[in-house]
C-alpha cells in the first residue's frame, strides 16, 4: 500500500505523518492550484523572454557584427552577454522550483501531474528555449490549467509564445493570404506557404493522436486554420513579442478538418480545438498516457475507461480527469508496480531521504545578473542532464517516454548508482544513522524488516553506499 | 536530367533474375569478424539535400533558398553535400555508396510513428517491441555483441540479450561489493533486465570518463569494434534533421546534422584497425525524407523517399544505387515528396545477411515476418 505515495507522488518524508486515508489524501490535492511553495524569487515568463531577446536576437547579433573580424573578442563578449542575460542560471532555478513542489509543497500529487502535463505538451530542446522559456512555460501555461478544462489547456498551450516558437507557427503563411501578395515577397522571392509542424503536432501529440486516422490533407487544412498565430514582431521586442493573430498571414476561405467545415478567422482556432478535444480518440489518448505514466506500460481498456468516462461527463475538466486517474492508480496499486523514470526517482530519493534538495532559497536568491552562477547554483541543470531526463531538454516534441524499457540500459543504471552515491553529500546532519534509515523505510515500505536487513546486514565500504543500496533496491525503483 | 528510369528498371530486373537461382549469398570470409554499424538520423533526413540530383531546373527552382552553392562530385547524375567530406573520401576509395529514393514503407509523415517503425521494422506503430537489428542479431546468435552509443537502449537493437551501451557518466562507480549486493536483490526480485544491465556494468571494460559527442563516442566504438572479441554491432543516433525552418544549404542546420554523421564515420575510420574497417559496414536509417519544395520559412516539410548512406570496407563499390522515380509533379509521392522505389528494409536485410553471414531468406523470415524483400547483397556489398 505504501508504494501508492510514490506512485502518485514522491513518497513520505521522515517528518511527515503517514496519511490514514491515502486515496482521500491524494484526491484532496486536486481541486485547487495553490501558489508555488518556493519562497525565493520567481521571475515572470515575460521578463525571462526579454533576456531571450537580448541574447538570441538583439545584443548577440550586434556583437557578431561588431567583432566579425575578431573571433576571440566575440567569444569573450558573448560570454559576458550570456551572464548578463542569466543564461546559465534560470534553468536551475526553474528545476529548483519544480522539485520543491514535489518535495516541500502540500500538494505533491498535483506536482506529479504538473510534471506529466509539462511532458505531454513538451517543449523539446530547441534554440535557447530551455535556458529561458520552458520552465516559465510550465509554471505559467501548464500549471494554472491543472484545474481547468483540457480544452482550455490545449488552447493556452497552442497560443503560448514557447509553443509557437517551438513548432515554427510564426513562419506559417497562407498561400492566398494578404501577405502572399506583398511586394517584398516577390522581390525577395519568398512566396507564402504554410509550415505544417505545429498543426501536425497539435493533432498527433496534443489531442487526437494518429489513431484518429487523419490525413495529410487534414494536417494542411489545420495548418491553414492556424496561419496568422504568431509572435508579434516589433522593433523593440523583435521576435519575442506576445503571440497574436495576424490576419495578414491568415489563409482565407473555408477549411475542412476531419470531415468538418470551418470558417476563416481568428476565432476558428478555438472552435477546431473544441472539436479535437471532444474527439473520442483524444479522450482515449489522454487516458492512455495518464495510465502509462502512473500505472503500467500497456494500459488496458478497463483501466482507461473510468478516465474516459470522467472526461466525457465533466466536459474535459482536468480535476475530474485527475481524480479518476488517481482512483484507477489506487485500484491497481498492488497489481502493477511502475518502474520510475529518472527524474521521478531522483525527486523521491530527495524527499524520502530528506536530502538538502533543491538548493536552498538563499543560495538561489544570491544570484546576481551578470555573474557566472556558482557550481551549486548550476547543479540542478547539470544533474538532470546527466541522468538523461532533463524536463526542458527532451530530444523531440513528443517529450520523454513513459515506457519502462526506454529507461533501462547499462548506462542509465550507472546514473542511478552514481547519483545515489552522490546523494550522500546532500544528507542533512543528524540523519546519518540507523534510526533515520529505519524511519524512512517504515514510512515508505510495507515490509520494512526485509529492507532493513538488506541495508544493515550487508557491509558497505563507504557510508555513502548505504544510499546506493537503498535507492537502487527494486522496491525503490518501482512504485 | 540524364538519368533514365527505364534503363534503371531494366538493369534491376535483369540482375534480379540472374541472382534468383542462387539463393544464399556465398559465405566468403567466414571466420573474419565483420561489423555492422547503424547510424539513425532522426527527424527526417533530406536525401535531396545530402545527395542532390544534377541539372534538374525544376528542382533548383523549388529550392531557390536552400540550394547548395558548393557540392562535391559523385556521379554524372548526383552531387554530394560538402559537409560529407569523410564520406567523399571513402567514396573515392570505393568504400562509400548510397541508395537513393528509398525508405521504409511508411507514408504517414509522423516522426514518432515513423521512428518507431524504422527501428522495429514493422508496419503498425508501437506494435513490435523489438528492433530489426536486435532480431537479426538474435537470428545470427550474436548475444552480448551489441553496443549502443547513446544513454538509452534504442529500440532498434532490442530483441537480443546482453546489449551494452556507452555514454560516459564522468564519475566513479560504487564498489563492486555494493553492486553485488544489489545484483542479489535484483535476482531475488526476478528483475531480469536490470540484472542483465548490472552484470554488464560490473564486467565491462569501458572508461566512465570521456567526451559524449558523437565523434568521440565513435572513436571509442571503433576501438571496441576492432577487438577480436569486441562488439559486432554498434548503433549511433544523430538528432535534429527536422528542419521546418531555416534548413540552411551549404551551411546551416541540415548541414550540421550531416556533418555530425560524417564525423561519426570519420571517428570510426580513424580509430579502427585497417582490417576491422575493411570488414565493417556503416549504414544509415531515417524515418522519412523531406518535401521537394521549400516552405516560406526556408525549411522543408515531412516527406517520404530519402537516401541511405553506405560506408566501410564491405561496400561493394562507389555507386548511387537507385530506381530513380523522377521529380516531375506526377512522379512525386502525393505530388510533393520524392518517391521511394526501394524498400529500405531490403538494404538492411541484405546488410545483416552479409555481415552476420546468415542466409537472406532466414533474415527476412525471422526478422521481417517473411515479407517480400529484395536481396541486394550482391549489388551493394562484398559478399
Amino acid at each position: 500500500m505504501k508504494n501508492f505515495f510514490r506512485k502518485v507522488a514522491y513518497g513520505i518524508g521522515p517528518n511527515e505523518d503517514i496519511p490514514s486515508d491515502p486515496l482521500k489524501w491524494a484526491l484532496d490535492q486536486l481541486d485547487e492550484v495553490p501558489d508555488l511553495s518556493w519562497q525565493g524569487k520567481i521571475y515572470t515568463e515575460k521578463e525571462l523572454r526579454g533576456h531571450y531577446r537580448d541574447y538570441v536576437y538583439n545584443d548577440r547579433k550586434k556583437l557578431r557584427k561588431k567583432y566579425k573580424n575578431n573571433k576571440t573578442l566575440y567569444k569573450t563578449h558573448k560570454d559576458i552577454l550570456r551572464h548578463n542575460t542569466g543564461q546559465k542560471f534560470w534553468e536551475s532555478l526553474e528545476i529548483s522550483i519544480r522539485h520543491n513542489e514535489g518535495i516541500n509543497s502540500n500538494s505533491p500529487v498535483l506536482a506529479k501531474l504538473w510534471m506529466f502535463w509539462g511532458n505531454f505538451f513538451a517543449i523539446s530542446d530547441k534554440d535557447f528555449l530551455a535556458n529561458y522559456s520552458t520552465g516559465p512555460y510550465h509554471r505559467e501555461i501548464i500549471r494554472p490549467n491543472l484545474n481547468q478544462t483540457f480544452e482550455k489547456m490545449v488552447y493556452d498551450v497552442t497560443t503560448s509564445w514557447a509553443m509557437i516558437h517551438h513548432l515554427d507557427n510564426s513562419e506559417s503563411a497562407g498561400p492566398n493570404s494578404l501577405t502572399a501578395g506583398q511586394d517584398w515577397r516577390i522581390e525577395k522571392k519568398k512566396p507564402a506557404s504554410i509550415n505544417e509542424n505545429h498543426a501536425r503536432e497539435l493533432l498527433e501529440l496534443h489531442t487526437v493522436s494518429p489513431k484518429a486516422g487523419y490525413t495529410q490533407e487534414d494536417v494542411i487544412q489545420l495548418a491553414y486554420i492556424m496561419t496568422g498565430w504568431q509572435q508579434r514582431w516589433s522593433k523593440k521586442k523583435l521576435e519575442t513579442g506576445n503571440v497574436w493573430f495576424n490576419s495578414e498571414y491568415h489563409q482565407p476561405g473555408k477549411k475542412n478538418v476531419l470531415g468538418k467545415e470551418y470558417k476563416k478567422g481568428k476565432k476558428t482556432l478555438a472552435v477546431v480545438i473544441k472539436d479535437l478535444v471532444n474527439h473520442p480518440n483524444c479522450r482515449d489518448f489522454v487516458a492512455e498516457r495518464l495510465c502509462r505514466y502512473l500505472i503500467n506500460d500497456e494500459p488496458t481498456k478497463e483501466m482507461k475507461q473510468p478516465i474516459i468516462d470522467a472526461f466525457k461527463k465533466s466536459d474535459g475538466h482536468l480535476t475530474e480527469i485527475h481524480k479518476a486517474a488517481i482512483k484507477v492508480a489506487f485500484n491497481y496499486n498492488n497489481k502493477f508496480k511502475k518502474f520510475q523514470t529518472p527524474e521521478n526517482w531522483f525527486i523521491q530519493a530527495a524527499k524520502i531521504g530528506d536530502l538538502k534538495w533543491p538548493p536552498p532559497v538563499d543560495l538561489m536568491d544570491s544570484y546576481t545578473l551578470g555573474d557566472k552562477p556558482v557550481r551549486q547554483q548550476r547543479y540542478p541543470e547539470r544533474v538532470l542532464r546527466n541522468i538523461g531526463h532533463h524536463p526542458y531538454r527532451a530530444k523531440q516534441p513528443n517529450g520523454w517516454s513513459d515506457h519502462s524499457d526506454d529507461w533501462m540500459s547499462p548506462e542509465l543504471l550507472i546514473r542511478r548508482l552514481v547519483y545515489a552515491d552522490r546523494s550522500y553529500d546532500f544528507l542533512k546532519s543528524g540523519n546519518d544513522n540507523k534510526e533515520f534509515y529505519e524511519k524512512i523505510i517504515n514510512n515508505n515500505f510495507d515490509k520494512p524488516d526485509k529492507l532493513k536487513d538488506y541495508l544493515f546486514k550487508n557491509m558497505v565500504y563507504r557510508s555513502s553506499e548505504r544510499n546506493v543500496l537503498l535507492f537502487n533496491h527494486p522496491e525503490f525503483l518501482k512504485a | 536530367m540524364r538519368i533514365n528510369r527505364r534503363d534503371f528498371l531494366k538493369t534491376t530486373a535483369l540482375t534480379s533474375l540472374y541472382f534468383a537461382g542462387f539463393g544464399t549469398p556465398t559465405l566468403a570470409n567466414k571466420g573474419t569478424k565483420k561489423n555492422l554499424v547503424v547510424i539513425m538520423l532522426r527527424g527526417g533526413m533530406d536525401g535531396l539535400c545530402a545527395i542532390p540530383i544534377k541539372g534538374d531546373k525544376n528542382f533548383e527552382k523549388l529550392r531557390s533558398k536552400i540550394n547548395l552553392d558548393r557540392t562535391l562530385k559523385l556521379t554524372s547524375d548526383f552531387d554530394l553535400h560538402p559537409a560529407l567530406e569523410t564520406f567523399k573520401k571513402l567514396w573515392d576509395q570505393n568504400q562509400g555508396a548510397a541508395v537513393h529514393a528509398t525508405n521504409i514503407p511508411y507514408t504517414g509523415r509522423s516522426h514518432f510513428d515513423g521512428q518507431n517503425l524504422m527501428e522495429s521494422g514493422g508496419k503498425i506503430p508501437y506494435q513490435v517491441k523489438t528492433g530489426w537489428l536486435g532480431r537479426g542479431m538474435k537470428s545470427a546468435g550474436l548475444t552480448g555483441k551489441g553496443l549502443a552509443l547513446a544513454l538509452p537502449m534504442p529500440l532498434l537493437i532490442r530483441g537480443v540479450p546482453m546489449n551494452n551501451n556507452y555514454y560516459p557518466v564522468g564519475d566513479r562507480l560504487p564498489s563492486k561489493e555494493t553492486m553485488s549486493i544489489i545484483e542479489q536483490a535484483f535476482k531475488d526480485h526476478d528483475e531480469k533486465l536490470l540484472s542483465e544491465n548490472l552484470k554488464i556494468v560490473m564486467t565491462r571494460d569501458l572508461k566512465n570518463q570521456g567526451n559524449r559527442e558523437n565523434w568521440s563516442l565513435a572513436s571509442n566504438a571503433g576501438e571496441q569494434l576492432s577487438k577480436p572479441n569486441g562488439p559486432r554491432v554498434a548503433v549511433f543516433e544523430v538528432d535534429g534533421f527536422d528542419t521546418h525552418a531555416a534548413q540552411g544549404a551549404t551551411n546551416g542546420a541540415h548541414a550540421d546534422c550531416l556533418n555530425d554523421y560524417d564525423r561519426i564515420v570519420k571517428g570510426l575510420y580513424q580509430s579502427m584497425s585497417k582490417k576491422a574497417f575493411d570488414n565493417t559496414l556503416i549504414v544509415t536509417l531515417t524515418e522519412f525524407g523531406r518535401t521537394i519544395k521549400q516552405n516560406s520559412s526556408n525549411g522543408t516539410e515531412h516527406g517520404y523517399g530519402s537516401a541511405v548512406f553506405l560506408a566501410g570496407g564491405l561496400v561493394k563499390k562507389a555507386q548511387i544505387h537507385t530506381d530513380w522515380p523522377g521529380l516531375k509533379r506526377k512522379e512525386l509521392f502525393e505530388g510533393r515528396d520524392l518517391n521511394s522505389t526501394i524498400d529500405s528494409r531490403s538494404i538492411y536485410a541484405s546488410a545483416m545477411s552479409t555481415v552476420f553471414d546468415v542466409d537472406f531468406k532466414k533474415i527476412t523470415k525471422e526478422v521481417f515476418w517473411g515479407e517480400n524483400l529484395q536481396n541486394l547483397s550482391n549489388k551493394l556489398f562484398k559478399t
